[in-house]
């Protein structure tokens, strides 16, 4: 008889394809020579401020999540890629379109390429549109900070070394889904497909190389209380820095659609993190870690309700001073004022585990008569 | 192990429990650790001095996807579920229970099974759940706890469904989002644990639980309710700092769970419990739907555990009465267990009165001396019927008997629909056990007589109304029911003879009793009857007392003798395991085998393993808990063989 662990796991992962519906094959088709997004803004870069691009090219998305295996449990940026062709050309065209937003825009200059999956997968962005954008890269002085995006499998030497090779003496990070450390959690509760082995080995391959790195880790995936997705941030931000990342980015789930997430949030059977939780995980950690890594946050969708939110009152504030936190490392930038809304989630740590009652929002019935 | 003591209204049940030598009385109450800081857990709560026992509940851990970490020195410890499972298919139930049942084998040695609670899904098959409870039941595991929301939404009711098919000598803990008015319910269900972590939540937004609702007590241009616990003290909450008003709050929701256990622990020891959930449910329509379709799932389940004889009142206020198990049991045996005595040509049929018995009310005196008057010594071939709601139609005979010697309406003289559509109902059953060719005389005004108009379609004898449209009690009326029944003396015609209202009342006791056939077995063709009806009256056969009448109560108790006619019918029998019982009761570790049949109140008979009848006495529990548990009360013994 199958393990009953691995039964839950399969009962979960087939949820999770069932929450995907036919969302992928209902894919918009995008103009292949336009990225998905783009954005400019202000960033601190090394020791100064300059301006960094965010690119989102449109691909036809994460191979994980088009695979059998189903994707993430709480991820649909596959959504954000095109069900049509996308050639080299075309991804070429994409980053030139987007590079237009950093035109005539001094030094330094950061970029960030996301492709909604994979940046050094081959099936994704064909090998000759890759080497052909970190070229430019390379051509460009201006350009001190480059940011990618890819899952460990793909964080190769050759992968590494072509990087290297073309982006020279820039400070080059490569941003990982780490998630959890905990190898059960990134299987069941995420699905994420990947070993933690495999993490901690690209991380090496990418030291070797003198490339950076950046761990993402999820605060509360699925099925988990609030204390317990509290406890496996603050670990995984611990083990992310015991790995030797360059930079953790924090990253509280968001309600995207066609997820298994959504489909428990919709029941009532799971609430997006508190805000007070992603400050506790932050002043946890960094009290504990060396002051060289950093460790990020733009907690996404922060204070609404499909995003990590408390009351609804305090939730500006606290956005605000996570944003002020990231951007500075200044510990002194969590302290927020005590909200009504404190004691509420504090009775949401105490409760939940004891209990296994889902804490849900209170504007959706604290009392059901209130 | 759990130790029940005397005490029955449905599932509810009164006992104790020991863990790790440490005697817990229940119903009780979990307060939640709110200030540790690591993982939580529970405490039992006193629920007279309001403290926390040194008794402990702790999870294994977060979650089945999480760490598990033996908690230290805990008292029970619940095992891993999944937070969100509810979710998620059917099949994720099963897969939790297995789960749980790999733990506990795994870690034999950490883990004690008997002080394990097993966390029953919201979700899973009977099938499934009986199998899994069987192992954890063969490993020694005796308690398990379900999660509520406290909206009594589909998963709370499939959580409830659940509770039936639970073994009976458990202990139960109801977790999750429980209100003071849920009380009542959850331990009318069998739940004996119930979490008051509500306490909390609501004084983290200042709302003071109250037993009938709740009170925000910052809002603004409403006063605050006077409050006389402990806790409260006449604090002026509104003006004081948020954190003081916290634990002030909090105390005081507490101390509202306190109130509420208690009341419902004394409504259950004096047979009020399921009026007091009747009662509550008028907290919240959330409530008044979960007990409508608790009452239509589960009846089976409640109607096992409901006393069949009491002295209580019993308040049967509104609709949330008309299914109480009592009442539709009443209905049902009428329809399966009574039969009309023969020779009867007439039914008549009566409103029933305020006052209870209804033979000792003022209008049934009035009714009494009109027919009595009107056919005298041919009274012996007019059947009476009782009209009433919502338990439908009464035969005279059984007007004694619980719960219609019991119950208490308000009377008003307007029927609702649902009202109307079961006693007319009840009356078509009735009349269609007498021959055709009988005449049905209904005297009846207001109501009673829409409800003989709702029937009439459906009733085959011919029906004669008197002139009592008005009121059945006015002298016009009377002397219409009188008239009437004097014509009807020579129409149909009504032949005077000896009295047979005795051997009849008996007779259609013992059927209503211990099912149809058994009063001719009983009292059977010339026995001899002494005593006053509705008294007591005793039957004896060739000078063997067989059994006899107690008016008080309206129910029979056997002699030895009787027991051993009741035994040849193959119901309400006990095995005990010895050969000569000694005593006044009989506790259930001393019986091997009893009827499933049995309900609190019933007459029972005890036989040893020769089948030879050893005792008579009045059960204390069902027959299915006779068998389940090793302890406790089963049978109040009568008479026993020496």
């Amino acid at each position: 008889m199958v393990e009953a662990i691995e039964d839950l796991g399969r009962i979960v992962r087939e949820a999770n394809i069932r929450a995907r519906k036919s969302s992928i094959s209902r894919r918009k088709t995008r103009d292949p020579s336009r990225p998905a997004a783009k954005w400019v803004a202000s960033a601190p870069i090394g020791k100064t401020t300059g301006t960094a691009l965010s690119l989102v090219l449109s691909t036809h998305g994460c191979s994980h999540a088009l695979s059998d295996a189903g994707g993430c449990t709480m991820c649909s940026y596959l959504l954000d890629g095109t069900s049509g062709e996308v050639s080299a050309d075309n991804l070429l065209s994409q980053f030139d379109n987007g590079m237009e937003g950093l035109a005539g825009e001094p030094a330094p200059l950061s970029v960030k390429i996301y492709t909604s999956g994979s940046f050094l997968d081959e099936s994704e962005v064909p090998l000759d549109a890759r080497n052909s954008i970190l070229d430019r890269l390379g051509g460009d002085e201006r350009v001190r900070e480059v940011v990618l995006e890819s899952r460990p499998e793909y964080v190769t030497d050759s992968a590494l070394e072509s990087i290297a090779q073309r982006l020279q003496d820039r400070h080059t990070e490569i941003g990982m889904g780490l998630e959890s450390s905990n190898d059960f959690v990134r299987r069941m509760c995420i699905n994420k497909g990947f070993r933690t082995e495999d993490f901690t080995s690209a991380v090496n391959r990418a030291l070797e190389h003198d490339i950076g790195t950046r761990a993402y880790v999820l605060v509360k995936p699925p099925f988990m209380t609030e204390r317990a997705a509290l406890e496996d941030a603050v670990q995984t931000i611990s083990d992310a820095v015991d790995m030797k990342v360059t930079t953790v980015s924090v990253n509280p789930v968001n309600i995207q659609r066609y997820t298994l997430v959504e489909h428990l949030w919709r029941r009532g059977e799971y609430r997006p993190p508190w805000l007070w939780t992603l400050i506790e995980v932050l002043r946890r950690s960094r009290k504990n870690l060396p002051s060289s890594v950093r460790i990020l946050c733009d907690p996404v969708a922060g204070g609404k309700s499909r995003g990590t939110h408390n009351c609804g009152e305090c939730d500006l504030a606290l956005v605000e001073a996570i944003r002020g936190y990231s951007l500075t490392q200044n510990i002194e930038r969590l302290q927020v004022e005590e909200c009504d809304c404190l004691p509420l989630w504090k009775h949401t740590l105490a409760h939940e585990g004891p209990s296994m009652f889902v804490h849900e929002d209170i504007a959706r019935g604290l009392l059901g008569n209130a | 192990m759990l130790m029940i003591e005397r005490g029955h209204c449905g599932p509810a049940r009164v006992g104790y429990v020991e863990w790790h030598g440490k005697k817990i009385s229940l119903p009780t109450l979990l307060q939640l650790d709110e200030e540790s800081d690591s993982p939580g857990g529970y405490s039992i709560l006193d629920i007279w001095d309001g403290r926390s026992h040194d008794t402990s509940v702790h999870p294994l851990s977060e979650g089945i996807f999480t760490e598990i970490v033996t908690p230290p020195n805990t008292d029970l410890y619940l095992l891993p579920s999944l937070p969100g499972a509810s979710a998620l298919r059917e099949e994720t139930g099963h897969a939790i229970l297995r789960r749980q049942l790999e733990l506990l084998r795994e870690n034999e040695s950490d883990l004690n099974p008997k002080r394990a609670v097993v966390r029953i899904p919201n979700r899973v098959s009977l099938e499934d759940l009986s199998k899994a409870l069987s192992s954890f039941k063969s490993l020694g595991v005796r308690a398990a706890s379900l999660t509520l929301d406290g909206t009594f939404g589909p998963s709370d009711m499939n959580a409830i469904r659940l509770r039936r098919a639970l073994p009976l000598n458990w202990t139960y803990l109801a977790l999750g989002r429980i209100e003071p008015s849920h009380i009542p319910l959850l331990y009318y269900l069998g739940f004996d644990i119930l979490d008051t972590g509500l306490s909390y939540r609501a004084a983290a937004t200042d709302v003071r639980l109250w037993r009938d609702g709740i009170e925000n007590v910052t809002e603004k241009h409403i006063s605050p309710r006077y409050c006389t616990c402990d806790s409260c003290k006449g604090a002026n909450l509104a003006e004081m700092p948020k954190s003081a008003r916290y634990d002030i709050i909090a105390g005081h929701n507490h101390a509202t769970y306190r109130a509420v256990l208690s009341e419902a622990r004394h409504a259950m020891e004096t047979g009020h419990l399921r009026a007091l959930v009747e009662a509550m449910t008028h907290r919240s329509p959330a409530l008044a739907s979960a007990l409508r379709r608790i009452d239509a799932d589960l009846y089976e389940f409640l109607e096992a555990f409901t006393p069949t004889a009491g002295d209580q009142v019993l308040p049967l206020i509104g609709p949330e009465s008309y299914n109480a198990p009592a009442v539709r049991r009443f209905r049902e045996r009428l329809v399966d267990r009574y039969v009309p005595p023969p020779r009867k040509k007439l039914v008549l049929v009566l409103p029933c009165s305020a006052r209870k018995p209804y033979s000792e009310s003022r209008s049934h005196h009035l009714f009494d001396r009109a027919i009595s008057s009107a056919v005298g010594g041919a009274r012996r071939e007019v059947s009476e019927a009782i009209l009433t709601s919502p338990l439908g139609v009464i035969p005279r005979e059984l007007e004694r008997i619980f719960p219609i010697a019991n119950y208490d309406i308000p009377v008003t003289g307007d029927w609702d629909a649902e009202e109307l559509r079961l006693a007319a109902g009840a009356l078509v059953e009735h009349l269609s056990k007498f021959p055709e060719d009988a005449v049905v005389v209904a005297h009846v005004s207001g109501g009673y007589r829409q409800v003989m108009s709702e029937a009439e379609d459906r009733i085959v004898q011919t029906l004669i109304y008197t002139d009592s449209a008005e009121s059945a009690t006015s002298r016009d009326a009377l002397s219409s029911l009188e008239s009437t029944l004097t014509d009807m003396r020579d129409v149909v015609p009504l032949k005077s003879g000896p009295q047979v209202a005795r051997e009849e009342t008996l007779r259609a006791t013992a059927d209503f009793q211990f099912g149809r056939g058994t009063g001719q077995l009983l009292i059977p063709e010339g026995a001899n009857l002494r005593g006053k009806l509705f008294h007591l009256v005793v039957c004896e056969l060739e000078g063997v007392q067989l059994c006899s009448f107690v008016g008080k109560n309206g129910l029979l108790s056997l002699t030895l003798e009787g027991g051993e006619i009741l035994q040849k019918t193959g119901r309400y029998w006990v095995r005990f395991d010895g050969r000569r019982i000694r005593g006044g009761s009989l506790f259930a570790v001393g019986i091997s085998d009893a009827d499933p049949f049995i309900r609190p109140g019933d007459e029972v008979v005890v036989v040893n393993g020769d089948e030879e009848v050893v005792g008579v006495g009045k059960s204390e529990m069902s027959g299915r808990e006779m068998c389940a548990f090793d302890n406790g009360r089963a049978i109040s013994l009568r008479h026993t063989r020496e």
